[in-house]
């Protein structure tokens, strides 16, 4: 058996070993010992096992991940995403849809500081529906808009999946935040036009709420500016090139925590709670990266990808066709596994192929994400779906589900505009690194 | 057991949460120095890589006693209860094995890490500590692993058995 099939063997086990219920990080660590075993010797397996751990757990450029997911803990504990809210809601009052459009500009803000989908979709469900139900809001709706801009987490810089991605493709992270900022706003934009036009066939989805004084409105928009000073001093202090990714979220980290505690919106026993779960958090993602670096090593070493492309091009497949069909792959794992585990399990077999095919790796990364926020709304099994019903068990899911339909066409819409128009993320990057 | 766990997992969860606050602190205390008055702190950025590894290796054993790594349950809704909590049993085997092998494969670059003498660049730290930092930390999470065993199995439908 050459070694490519190995590769393929060793995929397929690692989908029988997530099935039976392996825990992600063990699957991925299994198959990339016996993998790396087979091909390599035993000793040189021993070896990699060996060092792997301990690389990665003290990569300073993975300092990052736990600096960023302790900012987004310590954001939504202190009434952030209610101020970004309100201010929204009352900035857009008096237009038809407007709630939705609130509860989808104010996730989007709060993904910008949070990093997390599933964090963002619970904020907000706790904060916007109880709001937009008052209001006669349709369930469907409602959910559906929350959960769409809640997905927008893991678009919006800071990302922590871009950052696992930079770490397994070797990419540079201000890039890919740089690259994933206009991708995430047209987004949010492709959402907010999707939400007027249920709200606009459906009147009685989303009845109008009163307006309100032109002095109402400005003064709402003085509510968000802790959200403006962190935002604009992380990813701004990035792109301006002021601060690398880690001193940025440490910053951000930093700054939450010091407003938080100013502004009496956070206590000692709120910040202690967020950095426990920030530990928790942080320590499942680690052993994973750990797992899924044996695992592409042995990928790597299989030369799997080579197979793909052979394959692809005896097939006569050109770059669109290969591209449309790692997509709709994307889109049915999404309905199994996990975003991160997705992506780490992917992209060491997934990318060279699609760099061989003229794709840049970049560019790439924003797909990914974009499918992985697909999978995280996307029914049965989108997370952000059940993480709204666990928070409002008293909506149905299949209300849930009706509504996030008209959202789906969003994230589908963006790739084609991606594909099309492939400067939408790269066209920053190159703007601000060369 | 479980008592003995769950003391090792407190003291590591504690020792986790001191790291994390120090990295965050000594990056900002850096930057501050760099930009206020031109003079970056010295080590800052071994200080950041050695709390990320205890970070790192004392946090895993809160998740590994509440068995809360990422799994994908879809095999709840297919086969009877009592073959979910026999592959729950044969994953938290499958866990303690692969830790221990991790710690086994960690021996040979740390004794060569100390027969060399290996330092960190800029605190000239012995590496050697630092593999036996990590290298506790492995073993305190299998200690978990292993008392997760003395743990009912509970699963998403919403079952309980030890």
């Amino acid at each position: 058996m050459s070694n490519q099939w190995i590769g393929a063997c060793g995929v397929l086990a690692l989908f029988v070993l997530l099935f039976l219920r392996v825990p992600v990080w063990a699957a991925l660590m299994l198959v990339g010992v016996i993998g790396n075993t087979i091909v390599g010797g035993w000793s040189s397996s021993f070896a990699i096992l060996g060092t792997t751990g301990f690389d990665t757990g003290s990569a300073y450029t993975l300092s990052v991940i736990p600096l960023f997911i302790l900012m987004g803990d310590v954001a939504s504990s202190t009434r952030l995403s209610a101020d970004l809210f309100n201010a929204a809601r009352v900035l857009l009052s008096g237009i038809r849809g407007g709630l939705s459009i609130a509860a989808i500009g104010a996730a989007a803000c709060f993904g910008a500081v949070c990093g997390s989908s599933v964090a963002t979709a619970a904020t907000m469900t706790k904060i916007a529906l109880p709001e937009m139900r008052k209001a006669g809001y349709d369930d469907g709706l409602a959910t559906g808009s929350i959960a769409a801009g809640g997905s927008l987490g893991i678009l919006i810089p800071p990302s922590i999946i871009l950052v696992i991605y930079a770490a397994i493709a070797e990419q540079s992270v201000p890039k890919l935040f740089a690259a994933a900022l206009i991708p995430g706003l047209v987004l949010t934009g492709i959402y907010i036009v999707v939400a007027l036009i249920v709200a606009h066939l459906k009147p009685d989805y989303a009845p109008t709420v009163a307006n309100v004084t032109w002095k109402e409105r400005l003064d709402a928009l003085r509510q968000p500016w802790q959200f403006l000073l962190l935002f604009i001093v992380t990813i701004g202090g990035i792109y301006a090139g002021v601060f690398s990714p880690t001193e940025a979220a440490a910053i951000g980290a930093f700054g939450a925590i010091l407003l938080g505690l100013l502004g009496r919106r956070l206590t000692l026993s709120q910040m202690i709670k967020a950095i426990e779960g920030t530990v928790i958090t942080s320590a499942l993602l680690f052993v994973i990266i750990i797992g899924a670096t044996l695992f592409a090593y042995f990928i790597v070493q299989t030369q799997l990808p080579v197979l793909l492309s052979s394959f692809a091009q005896s097939m006569q497949l050109n770059a669109l066709t290969v591209m449309m069909i790692i997509v709709i792959a994307y889109v049915i794992i999404g309905c199994f596994l996990e975003g991160i585990g997705m992506v780490l399990i992917t992209v060491p077999v997934f990318l060279p192929l699609v760099v061989k095919f003229g794709y840049d790796p970049i560019w790439f990364s924003i797909i990914v994400v974009i499918v992985v926020e697909l999978g995280l709304i996307h029914p049965p099994v989108g997370m952000n779906l059940f993480v709204i019903q666990a928070q409002a068990p008293d909506v149905k899911l299949t209300a849930i589900y009706r509504g996030i339909i008209p959202f789906l066409i969003a994230p589908f819409l963006l790739i084609a505009l991606l594909l099309i128009f492939p400067e939408l993320a790269l066209w920053l990057p190159k703007k601000l690194y060369g | 057991m479980l008592k003995f766990a769950e003391t090792i997992k407190n003291a590591q969860l504690r020792l986790a949460m001191l790291a994390l606050f120090v990295m965050m602190m000594i990056i900002v205390f850096d930057v501050t120095m760099r930009y206020a008055f031109s003079s970056p702190i010295h080590g800052a950025y071994d200080v950041v890589e050695v709390s990320l590894l205890v970070f790192v290796f004392h946090g895993l054993s809160a998740c590994f006693l509440a068995r809360q790594n990422i799994v994908i349950d879809l095999i709840d809704n297919l086969v009877p209860e009592r073959v979910t909590h026999i592959l729950v049993r044969l994953s938290d085997l499958i866990t303690i094995g692969i830790l221990a092998l991790m710690i086994w494969a960690m021996f040979e670059p740390a004794s060569q890490a100390f027969q060399y003498g290996d330092k960190k660049l800029e605190l000239g730290l012995k590496l050697w500590i630092l593999w036996s930092v990590a290298m506790a930390g492995l073993a305190g999470t299998l200690f978990c692993a292993f008392g997760a065993l003395a743990k009912p199995v509970v699963t998403s439908h919403g079952g309980e058995r030890m």
